[in-house]
């Protein structure tokens, strides 16, 4: 019986007409908008395979000088681009592109794209997943608001129990067949776009396809929850119209207040600290020590003192090697324990900030699901974090390889030392070990469970409604 | 007059009208106080700024008074250009909290590509961006006005009462036009009230003219989504209908529109890869300083006046002189990237009337002071000022020159001039006339629907 109402509410969707017009209306501004987004994608990853290698040539060229002068003149390195931010833009608008490594300072992420745009940025844009989180539900809602009060309305909701159709099998059967006719339109765009991903030529990322799979899951999780909710309501509301507005201002509450409202609230509440603050606390760090004790000239007179010691000489002139790389070694080393402390502290901040704002998926499940999204993606701040920190590691690593040159070569005897080509070619390409799926289902984990939760709660609220309506029905 | 004055009664015995409208002045007053501190913040977190570079300024004019300074020493102490607080920032945060509102100008620095920086700021939040007023009227006052006037005309003929209007020979267009109106009154009047209030935060002084014409966007803005009811009302067969209508109109306008002109705009006019630019910059300023002494000796040719007297050049007079050669070969990739971002704003402005809400966001952003509009006059200011810093400070250094009593006056000093007031009240006044032209586009389609089928088919 479940499978004969579901044949016949498939049919109805596809017959129709404001759903086929809704569902075109819908399929041409995602092929559209994710073709714009395919080739913006596929321009930036040039584009910045591009200036990587000129940059690389830059460092290479840059003629024969003091290492530690090299270090000076720093090298850029370029975030790469997700291949999934062609579907879920996330928040890479608005983080920098471009971090600059050099001596003794751990820099920000600078020329964020969405500084070079106009003010219509803020409208957000039209991308896959924007599709799939705030116009396909309502495609849902348009399609299942009367399933059940329609029936109802028009008196057929009656005759139909009365044959002896059980009302559970009623509303299962429609939500199958419902939820088949939204396949029919969803399954096939994914399986597309998973095709041309695993076959264009420019993306590299080996687990794609396994991102895309969790994806489609996830958002069939979210979509089936509006579907449940959907039907829930139609089978609840005294009217078709009533169902509707219920589900309208749901939607709106949901999708277009809750963002904007549940980030403003949780920065209220756990404010950023300002850039002058951060940059003020951090200078005195790193002047003072992190303890605030010792400044910064007297821990490097004891760490002489001590180099003097264990070498058994009097003066650092008297030492083995160029004392003064040493030095920086040991001050870059002091200055990276400040930076760990004070970056680290800020990007805590911010991802306790998204935490925050995530439980606020257990209101509004449209939260928790861009949370997912984007981490699947690669484009939420999991990832920009785990590139600013590949490239700390990276600069401390070259800076060290630099001093180490200046403390063997740059010898007293030898004051106009300079390092060549031989020196800059050791050091390698700054390359990024993308975040593996693991990791990012672990930062997603709170809310793939809200997700999951609203999808239980849903059905089985779906379930109890169903139950309910033979006594009322009849 | 009498149809208006009986459906305020109505709406006033409407119990969902109250909670509508009471919710509406809840998120007014919210996104009021959110925007206002967004506004607060980034103005203190330039007075620090500001002050020291006064600071400074004020010291150089006094040294300078009396006694002679080197130029060297003066130019390298990095002048603020801060671009001072919006006019109207309680109306819209616009760009303001992702734009730099200051740069830190430093004449051996001119060429550097140093991100000039912003506030520090969680990059979710500003996807999801502000709940600020400009949110609730382009985003939430339509959804309210809707919810208010959507069943109008369907509501009536399902419970009969249109038929025994019209037995009173009112006419049907002019029936829906009145009620419709009043039923949008209180919302529309919380929606002025708050616009008007933007004015009142912080400094009222020159923000009363803006604010004015920020209240006729308003207007005009929710005449048309009252006027689009109208329409939806004259063609709906039922409340069911109407609603999924108005919905799909919502979504058109404030969403799809938007959004997808956004893709396309950066579709066809490409910004130029920042990426390359910064690599491009270090290639040029490389290669310039490799060929240092050849790269000074054209210098000289070009500005023979610069020369100095003894043929001995010295470190900065060299590192301006690449400076100037790296700026040379920076300039059309630069030129690139303001023709491309002009490109973009030009389709924005031809194809706004698309989407009121495109034209009522951009008015209120450029009332407000933060939009493009007045983020590009800052760029194109910091850009002319660090010409100024430059024209004033290299020939003197070229030419070992002291700074002296005579060149206080011309000590270079950012200070951001406003557009003038024809350019942005133009611009608003055309937004204005835009969004009327298009509501009465609907007005004309209702009434002509309603008098073609008046009684014929409405009642029926």
């Amino acid at each position: 019986m479940i499978f004969a109402i579901a044949r016949k509410e498939f049919v109805d969707a596809w017959r129709d007409g404001r759903f086929r017009l809704g569902a075109f209306v819908m399929v041409i501004l995602l092929a559209t908008s994710t073709l714009l987004a395919w080739r913006q994608t596929e321009r930036t990853t040039h584009e910045r395979a591009a200036a990587t290698a000129l940059e690389r040539e830059n460092w290479l060229g840059q003629g024969q000088k003091n290492s530690h002068s090299a270090g000076h003149y720093g090298v850029n390195v370029f975030k790469p681009v997700a291949p999934l931010s062609l579907f879920d833009r996330g928040i890479e608008p608005f983080v920098g592109t471009t971090l600059f490594l050099e001596a003794h300072r751990q820099n920000q992420a600078a020329f964020a794209p969405a500084q070079d745009a106009t003010a219509m940025r803020r409208f957000g844009e039209l991308t896959g997943a924007v599709g799939l989180q705030l116009l396909a539900p309502l495609l849902i809602i348009l399609l299942a608001f009367g399933s059940v009060a329609g029936e109802r309305e028009r008196g057929t909701l009656r005759q139909v129990l009365s044959l002896g159709v059980s009302p559970r099998a009623l509303v299962f059967g429609k939500t199958i067949g419902l939820g088949a006719a939204l396949a029919c339109l969803f399954v096939p765009a994914f399986l597309l776009l998973f095709g041309a991903l695993s076959s264009a030529e420019w993306v590299s990322t080996a687990d794609v396809g396994a991102r895309l799979g969790w994806l489609a899951l996830v958002y069939g999780v979210y979509l089936s929850t509006v579907l449940f909710v959907s039907i829930l309501v139609s089978t609840l509301a005294p009217s078709g119209k009533s169902a509707l507005a219920i589900l309208l201002a749901m939607w709106a509450a949901g999708s277009v207040i809750a963002p904007r409202l549940a980030s403003d609230v949780v920065h209220a509440s756990m404010p950023l600290i300002a850039l002058a603050d951060f940059e003020n606390e951090m200078n005195e760090d790193l002047q003072k020590g992190l303890d605030g004790h010792d400044p910064r000239s007297k821990r490097m007179e004891e760490f002489t003192q001590r180099v003097l010691r264990e070498n058994g000489k009097a003066r650092v002139e008297d030492l083995p090697f160029n004392f003064r790389g040493l030095a920086m070694l040991e001050s870059e080393r002091l200055a990276g324990e400040v930076f760990d402390h004070h970056f680290g502290r800020l990007w805590d901040r911010i991802d306790a900030q998204d935490r925050a704002v995530t439980f606020g998926g257990a209101l509004a499940p449209m939260i928790a699901l861009r949370t997912v999204s984007m981490g699947l993606a690669g484009t939420d701040f999991g990832r920009h974090r785990h590139f600013a920190v590949a490239a700390e590691n990276h600069r401390r690593e070259f800076v060290r390889v630099l001093n180490e040159d200046v403390m063997k070569n740059a010898s007293p005897e030898n004051q106009a030392y300079a390092a060549g080509r031989e020196l800059w070619e050791q050091l390698p390409v700054f390359a990024l070990d993308d975040v593996g799926l693991e990791r990012v289902l672990e930062r997603a984990r709170l809310a793939i469970w809200i997700l999951i939760g609203w999808f239980i709660a849903s059905g089985m609220a779906l379930f109890w409604a169903a139950n309910r309506m033979k006594a009322s029905a009849a | 007059m009498k149809i208006f004055g009986y459906e305020l009664r109505l709406l006033w015995r409407d119990r969902a009208a109250w909670i509508l409208t009471a919710l509406f002045a809840a998120v007014s007053i919210y996104g009021l106080t959110n925007g206002a501190g967004l506004a607060e913040s980034l103005s203190n977190a330039t007075v620090q700024i500001e002050d020291s570079g006064r600071k400074f300024d004020a010291q150089v004019r006094e040294l300078l008074a009396r006694q002679n300074l080197d130029p060297r020493q003066v130019a390298r102490q990095p002048l603020p250009a801060v671009l001072p607080r919006a006019p109207l920032p309680a109306l819209a945060a616009g760009q303001a909290d992702l734009a730099p509102n200051f740069e830190m100008i430093s004449l051996f620095r001119l060429e550097q590509q140093t991100d000039a920086r912003s506030e520090l700021e969680n990059p979710s939040r500003l996807l999801s961006g502000r709940f600020d007023l400009a949110f609730v009227l382009i985003w939430l006052f339509p959804l309210f006005l809707l919810a208010l006037a959507y069943d109008l005309l369907a509501g009536d003929r399902e419970s009969g009462t249109l038929r025994m209007v019209l037995a009173r020979g009112v006419a049907p267009w002019r029936w829906l036009l009145v009620r419709t109106l009043a039923r949008g009154m209180p919302v529309l009047a919380i929606a002025l009230a708050a616009t008007a209030a933007t004015a009142f935060v912080g400094d009222p002084s020159g923000a009363l003219g803006r604010m004015g014409l920020a209240c006729g966007v308003v207007a005009a803005y929710g005449i048309f989504w009252l006027a689009l009811a109208a329409l939806v009302n004259g063609f709906a067969k039922s409340a069911a209908s109407a609603a999924t209508a108005v919905g799909a109109a919502w979504v058109v306008i404030v969403l799809v529109i938007p959004t997808w002109l956004n893709l396309l705009v950066e579709g066809l006019h490409p910004i130029p890869s920042r990426a390359e630019l910064v690599a491009s910059a270090r290639e040029a300023s490389g290669a310039a300083e490799r060929r240092g002494g050849e790269v000074v000796d054209s210098f000289y040719k070009d500005h023979p006046e610069w020369a100095p007297a003894t043929k001995q050049v010295d470190f900065m007079a060299r590192a301006l002189a690449v400076q100037e050669e790296v700026g040379r070969a920076l300039d059309p990739v630069r030129e690139r990237f303001d023709t491309e971002l002009s490109n973009q704003q030009r389709i924005v402005e031809r194809w706004k009337y698309v989407s009121p809400a495109i034209a009522a966001f951009e008015a209120l952003t450029d009332i407000a002071g933060t939009g493009y509009w007045r983020q590009r006059a800052f760029k194109d200011q910091v850009a002319t000022f660090k010409d100024t810093v430059h024209a004033f400070y290299s020939p003197r250094i070229h030419q070992k020159r002291v700074l002296s009593k005579a060149d206080i006056s011309t000590l270079p000093r950012f200070e951001f001039a406003e557009e003038n007031a024809a350019g942005w009240r133009m611009r608003t006044v055309w937004a204005v006339l835009g969004i009327l032209g298009l509501a009465a586009i609907a007005i004309t389609l209702a009434a002509r629907r309603l008098s073609a089928r008046a009684l014929a088919t409405l009642t029926s």
